[in-house]
């Protein structure tokens, strides 16, 4: 009884889920933290006096791929969710497992294309690009790294004896718009960095 | 009990796309990311930002409204979300504001070439 109580999560005067609701204020006040960022980024964009340039070393077919592998995370989590939502924890398992799988594939990419960035002589220090692209992109990446840490640690409680069930749905269903929000943002850095020209 | 427990799920019935309406959307996103490609590789001269950006919108649109489920969400919460968004826009615009308003000298892209001829000529 105690348990299912839990699990019902408290009245608000909102009738909302509060613990819902806190994830979208968070992910409000995330708007203004990657906000500050790209503008940060596009104002110093085509400032950089010295090199190496974004057009010079941009790989855009490489991050296509990050792009689409995030994108399909996106598909996966959702599917978890669905899992959650109908019951059908064997569908939630798997697809946190994929989407767990992808999210780790696009931090390799990211993990890739920092190390080739460094090895061609661009860093934090470089110019102007190098300094807001690392601090952007990086934040972004250590997002990703948060959002699979905390799949991965619901995967293991659902695996538990007492642990997600249909009727912990919510958490899978939080998480997920954690995981969905890191995507959205990639999306707006995607075209604001890779696809639309310096 | 069972007040606290449809409290808890008053507005957690299960949004209705299926699997398959879920894949599909997974589809359309992806063939968006590839029109967004096209317009890179072969630009449609100053349509190029507007059509990037409105593309990157749709996504953006499409993945808040059926994967995140606002579309079926309480309003409470898509209000939070806006509330997020108009401020982070209102916050980019005051940042290029501060930073631009009388900075019309430095404002042009510099002549990277006249910097390299410069600095080999020393």
């Amino acid at each position: 009884m105690a348990a299912a109580a839990h699990d019902a999560g408290h009245q608000t005067s909102l009738g909302v889920d509060n613990r819902k609701l806190l994830m979208w204020i968070f992910l409000a006040s995330e708007c203004l933290f990657f906000g500050t960022l790209i503008s940060t980024y596009l104002i110093f964009k085509g400032q950089s006096l010295v090199g190496p340039f974004p057009g010079d070393i941009l790989d855009i077919p490489l991050t296509s791929t990050s792009t689409f592998v995030l994108l399909m995370s996106s598909v996966t989590m959702v599917l978890a969710v669905y899992g959650a939502q109908h019951g059908r924890l064997g569908l939630m398992r798997g697809m946190l497992v994929a989407t767990i799988l992808l999210g780790t594939t696009f931090l390799g990419f990211q993990v890739y294309e920092f190390r080739h960035f460094g090895h061609v002589g661009l860093n934090l220090g470089t110019n102007q690009f190098g300094a807001t692209f690392f601090l952007m992109t990086g934040f972004h990446g250590v997002h990703v790294g948060v959002g699979v840490l905390y799949l991965t640690s619901l995967l293991l409680g659902s695996m538990r004896r007492s642990g997600l069930g249909k009727e912990r749905a919510l958490w899978v269903d939080t998480a997920g718009l954690y995981w969905h929000f890191v995507d959205v943002v990639w999306i707006v850095i995607f075209t604001i960095v890779y696809l639309i020209p310096e | 009990m069972s007040h606290e427990a449809s409290a808890g799920h008053g507005h957690e019935e299960h949004p209705p796309t299926t699997i398959r309406q879920y894949v599909l959307i997974g589809i359309i996103l992806a063939v968006i990311t590839a029109l967004e490609l096209v317009v890179s590789y072969y630009p449609p001269g100053s349509l190029e930002i507007p059509l990037l950006l409105g593309l990157s919108a749709v996504k953006f649109g499409i993945v808040a409204a059926l994967f995140m489920h606002l579309k079926f969400e309480h309003k409470i919460m898509t209000r939070m979300f806006l509330i997020g968004i108009v401020l982070a826009a209102s916050l980019m615009i005051a940042i290029f504001a501060l930073f631009t308003h009388d900075d019309t000298d430095n404002r042009v892209l510099p002549d990277r070439e006249a910097i390299t001829t410069e600095a080999g000529g020393h």
